[in-house]
């Protein structure tokens, strides 16, 4: 005999999370709702069709359960959780990703001018905390968050790399 | 007519310029640099110019004497600048003057004196043109800085003497920002310009950012092609431009035209350029600078005026007369350019480097695309991160926005992210379509810098959702459909190769 609800998951996302199974017929069935979507690849791309509406896109990255994915040119960030995992993690209070330490990347290779930040200092979303020289631009890096600056990973004058760690900050 | 003319330039406005070049029979030549080796500039023109080998530390567009060396080994008569590197250089014009090369602009005169903002502002003292409360020199020191401040009032801004495209500048609001300030905005100038001379002036917190385009030949005709508004920006970069701009009515266009012409005139000004005025909220206009180039932004008003800008630059430079009378020009519909950069919209407009791995842009009567790229183009961290200009046309601007809305829909780029999520958020504005907007519209004007389209969201975990039972399907049947090959649905082949 089949289970009525069949590849039960949660996708967990940044600030959404969905339920979905897959019904005795193979519906796709999110938070309660039979949705209905076509994957069409075109022109390199994969299209998506939903209540008449054309999505464009693209899987970016692929962790293990986390997914990246551009739908329209805008970043979706899921992982998918088993109802076992989440439960888990529900109760270690990780929050799913939502940990407390926040990590600045560069976002792109540059050169860093300046540090406008020290250890321990506290700082508020939208604060510059360095300046970056790329593109022959100087570029401020700012922090998303509140909190305070456990770790200042370059030095002024230094080259860095994209996605090398910049800064690590303790979100309050 | 010229009969060769190198472009020191690349990406889309090497490209642009050839497309011309190639209609008036004018033979284009191009460098070929190690950096871009297959860049589409370097497909389209005529004869390409090896540089690969150049062993220099100066990057290969500003390059002076290796460009000139190569136009005078070519026998190429003309050099055109593009925008950008050696567009408003004065030593390069005069360099090229004494090669006994046409340089595509003004006289180096022109250009240093416009290019230098100090003495630019002088020059329209000297003929009343409207300008902002300023110092009349440089600013030597922190100290002189505060002095002018307090004199002129807070908010001031400071600017590059020898600058443009927003590098070299920063708004104080108060007494204690300014050393701060003052010293950024002489570093950054000191890098993007080797020059760190700064100046001050009052700072308009709300103003609208228009601009006017003049022709101007060597028998002292001027004429100009109405404005384009630029007011959407940010950090002083322009994102978006329009033509006509709503906030000017007949009057106050042709007035401020005048003044553009005027201004042209009074510094002997010959060819294509552009005066950019500030508009405050009482229509006050004050002149802000003079571009000595051809605009990134030009296209919109080729497509209100009908008329080839880089065609009249080619003509101009030949000594050629304008065909035009003031008269003659009528300003018809109205046109909006996107600069689509590889920026990433959620994270701050971060330039987003990598390879466009596909790219489709939109196409219609009322499209216009300038792209420097096709597939598998490597956008490097080398050059500005513009990929494309989209520019659309309508018989009105309601139309023109109507239009917008369903080229940047047909937009897919594969890759790297772009700014077009922007600017469907912004076409989407109440303040843009009514057009009450200034440059602080990103600001004060837009909370949300990017479209969504609705259920976006849950399209994205359904997508997921899928791939990740493919993934899992593909783990627990490996054993089982081994050489059995076992049809695959395309899109789930895609996901498997992608995944290698």
């Amino acid at each position: 005999m089949q289970k009525s609800k069949k590849n039960k998951y949660h996708l967990v996302g940044t600030d959404k999370e969905y339920k979905i199974y897959e019904n005795k017929q193979g519906e796709v069935i999110i938070n309660g709702k039979k949705i209905e979507v076509s994957i069409t690849p075109k022109d390199g791309f994969l299209e998506l069709n939903h209540n008449g509406k054309t999505y464009f896109a693209e899987i970016v990255e692929k962790d293990q359960n986390k997914y990246v994915v551009l739908i329209n040119g805008n970043t979706y960030k899921f992982s998918v959780e088993t109802p076992i995992s989440y439960k888990r993690k529900k109760i270690l209070g990780m929050s799913l990703g939502r940990s407390s330490k926040y990590v600045v990347e560069a976002p792109m290779p540059g050169n860093v001018i300046e540090i406008m930040v020290e250890k321990d200092s506290e700082i508020k979303a939208g604060d510059t905390l360095l300046v970056l020289e790329a593109m022959k631009m100087q570029n401020e890096i700012i922090s998303e968050v509140n909190g305070v600056v456990k770790k200042i990973s370059c030095s002024t004058n230094s080259y860095v790399n994209k996605d090398d760690v910049l800064v690590e900050i303790e979100k309050s | 007519m010229i009969k060769s003319v190198l472009i020191a330039n690349r990406g889309e406005i090497a490209i642009r310029i050839i497309k011309t070049a190639k209609r008036l029979g004018i033979k284009t030549y191009v460098l070929l640099t190690k950096k871009e080796p297959n860049s589409l500039y370097v497909q389209e023109a005529d004869e390409i110019c090896d540089i690969t080998e150049t062993t220099s530390a100066i990057p290969e567009f500003l390059d002076i004497e290796n460009i000139l060396s190569v136009a005078v080994k070519n026998k190429i008569e003309a050099i055109h600048p593009g925008y950008g590197f050696l567009a408003e250089s004065p030593y390069f014009a005069q360099r090229c003057k004494s090669e006994g090369i046409t340089f595509i602009g003004p006289s180096p005169e022109v250009i240093y004196n416009m290019g230098n903002k100090t003495i630019a502002r002088q020059i329209a003292i000297k003929h009343k043109i409207p300008l902002l409360q300023g110092s009349k020199q440089n600013v030597k020191s922190v100290k002189e800085a505060l002095a002018l401040a307090e004199n002129i009032g807070y908010p001031v801004i400071i600017k590059a003497a020898a600058g443009g495209g927003g590098k070299g500048m920063r708004i104080v609001r108060e007494k204690s920002q300014m050393s701060k300030m003052y010293n950024l905005a002489r570093s950054e100038s000191e890098k993007a310009f080797n020059d760190s001379a700064v100046f001050i002036e009052r700072y308009i917190d709300n103003p609208k950012h228009i601009e006017f385009q003049i022709l101007a030949d060597s028998h002292g005709n001027c004429i100009h092609l109405g404005e384009r508004e630029c007011s959407i920006q940010r950090k002083h970069q322009k994102l978006l431009e329009e033509a006509p701009s709503v906030a000017l009515n007949d009057e106050l266009r042709e007035k401020m035209g005048r003044c553009a012409i005027e201004l042209a005139k009074a510094v002997g000004y010959e060819n294509a350029g552009t005066v950019e005025f500030l508009l405050d909220g009482d229509n006050n206009y004050y002149f802000m600078e003079m571009n000595t180039r051809i605009q990134v932004e030009h296209p919109v008003t080729e497509l209100v005026t009908g008329i080839d800008l880089v065609e009249q630059q080619f003509k101009i430079a030949n000594g050629e007369k304008l065909n035009y009378n003031q008269e003659n020009i009528k300003l018809k519909g109205a046109a909006i350019e996107f600069r689509v950069n590889a920026e990433d919209v959620q994270t701050n407009f971060s330039p987003n480097i990598g390879i466009v791995e596909n790219i489709v842009m939109p196409k219609g009567e009322n499209v216009r695309v300038d792209s420097g790229f096709t597939d598998k183009a490597v956008i490097s961290p080398d050059f500005d991160s513009m990929i494309a200009k989209i520019i659309v046309y309508g018989k009105t601007r309601e139309e023109a926005i109507k239009n917008s809305i369903e080229a940047l829909n047909q937009v897919r780029i594969k890759g790297i992210k772009s700014t077009v999520p922007f600017f469907k958020a912004v076409l989407r504005n109440k303040h843009f379509i009514n057009g009450d907007f200034t440059t602080a519209f990103l600001d004060k004007q837009m909370k949300k810098m990017y479209h969504q389209e609705a259920d976006e969201d849950m399209i994205a975990a359904f997508l997921i959702y899928k791939t990740h039972m493919e993934e899992i399907e593909i783990m627990n049947s490996k054993d089982l459909d081994f050489g059995k090959g076992r049809e695959l649905p395309p899109w789930q082949l895609t996901n498997r190769i992608k995944s290698l």
